[in-house]
């Protein structure tokens, strides 16, 4: 029976992975929760807005605390820049035409209903066995 | 004298040609008036037919909005932006002004990137937060406009007018006497029926009509017509037919 569940699982794992590589990398290296997936698909609508931590979670419907660890990861991970003006920290989208090319594709990938369904699989999981994706749980939405 | 048309058919007339290079012009006006689109057919027309890339400063709408609204007169923002002829900005106040001071901000390398010759700044009013005085605010509007001109900008400013008909309920801020043009849009009722109108009111260093003229957005844009005749209280926004006025000053007596 375990067995059995087992290779379902598998097949699972299979069938949602089945889509571009370089799209399933950035999914699982890159928007691996839920608010940053809200967060690049904010700044790919919206491509030249530079703005601080507090009003960019006002832009997108959340509190400062949800948003503030994802928009550090986004820029650890090259997605956002960081950058001041006078004492104010800015984020803004990165002017990397590789990672903006894979945003963009990511994006409209997003648009066909069964990707997203692999998406969320992946950021599902992915959130179990990743600290970073621990937070998951706390702000779970599944409305993409 | 140079001018900076803003491709509005009667607008430019009624400016003797347009605004005056290196200005700012603030353009005043209820909700729905058309405040944004004059200012996004004076950037749209900068691009198309004077070769003066663009740049529209949002506080509050989203760009995507900007992106919406244009298409649905046929102006193609997003195209625009991939040739490099403009940028939709958002940020706040309070960074843009810090962005603004600082040598090599965000804003001045978007300015300098695409060859930025005008300005749409979306709307002015929201200056209003960061400031808790008339003073200040007029102070924060100076040094945020001559930054704007400093880069050789001509500026388009809206300001949120929250009085439909009627005398104006929020108090004067200074920005008036600020800027180098003025240009009020107002509803007005004649007959049960809303229509639209305009009056520049000031216009520095320059003539100007000071007819009240009305205005329509068309699929176009905006486009001004002929003035308001025969009537008169046109900017209390309910006008009275001179002949009525006439009638009760003289012979109802």
């Amino acid at each position: 029976m375990e067995e059995r569940t087992k290779r379902e699982l598998d097949l699972t794992a299979r069938l949602m992975s089945d889509m571009d590589p370089q799209l399933l990398e950035f999914l699982q290296t890159k928007i691996n929760s839920f608010v940053k997936w809200d967060l690049v698909r904010f700044f790919h609508d919206n491509p030249h807005t530079a703005d601080t931590l507090e009003n960019i979670a006002r832009y997108a419907g959340r509190s400062s605390e949800v948003v503030r660890h994802e928009l550090k990861e986004l820029v650890e991970d090259g997605v956002l820049e960081e950058s001041q003006a006078g004492s104010m920290t800015i984020y803004s989208l990165t002017s990397d035409p590789h990672i903006r090319e894979l945003l963009r594709r990511f994006i409209e990938a997003s648009d066909d209903r069964q990707f997203r369904v692999k998406a969320i699989y992946h950021i599902v999981r992915g959130s179990r066995g990743n600290p970073r994706g621990a937070r998951l749980k706390n702000h779970t939405n599944t409305d993409h | 004298m140079e001018r900076v048309k803003t491709g509005i058919p009667g607008l430019d007339e009624m400016l003797h040609g347009g605004f005056l290079p290196q200005t700012a012009n603030l353009v005043e006006g209820a909700p729905g008036t058309g405040k944004t689109t004059l200012g996004m057919q004076f950037i749209y027309h900068g691009i198309i037919a004077c070769e003066e890339p663009g740049i529209i400063l949002t506080f509050e709408e989203f760009p995507q909005q900007y992106y919406r609204d244009a298409s649905n007169f046929g102006w193609d923002f997003q195209q625009m932006e991939r040739e490099d002829k403009l940028r939709v900005v958002m940020s706040s106040p309070e960074v843009s002004k810090a962005d603004l001071e600082h040598v090599g901000g965000r804003i001045e390398r978007l300015i300098r990137e695409i060859g930025a010759r005008r300005i749409l700044v979306d709307s002015i009013s929201h200056f209003e937060r960061l400031s808790n005085s008339r003073t200040s605010f007029r102070e924060l509007a100076f040094s945020f406009i001559n930054a704007l001109k400093r880069e050789g900008l001509t500026i388009v400013l809206t300001r949120e007018q929250p009085a439909l008909l009627g005398e104006r309920i929020s108090p004067e801020n200074g920005l008036a006497f600020l800027v180098d043009s003025y240009i009020l849009l107002r509803y007005v009722e004649i007959e049960s029926t809303m229509h639209k109108a305009l009056i520049v009111l000031k216009m520095r260093g320059s003539d100007h009509d000071k007819g009240i003229r009305q205005f329509e957005i068309t699929s176009r844009g905006i486009e001004v017509r002929a003035p308001f005749e025969g009537r008169e209280g046109i900017m209390s926004g309910s006008p009275r037919r001179m002949m009525d006025s006439f009638v009760q000053a003289f012979v109802r007596r």
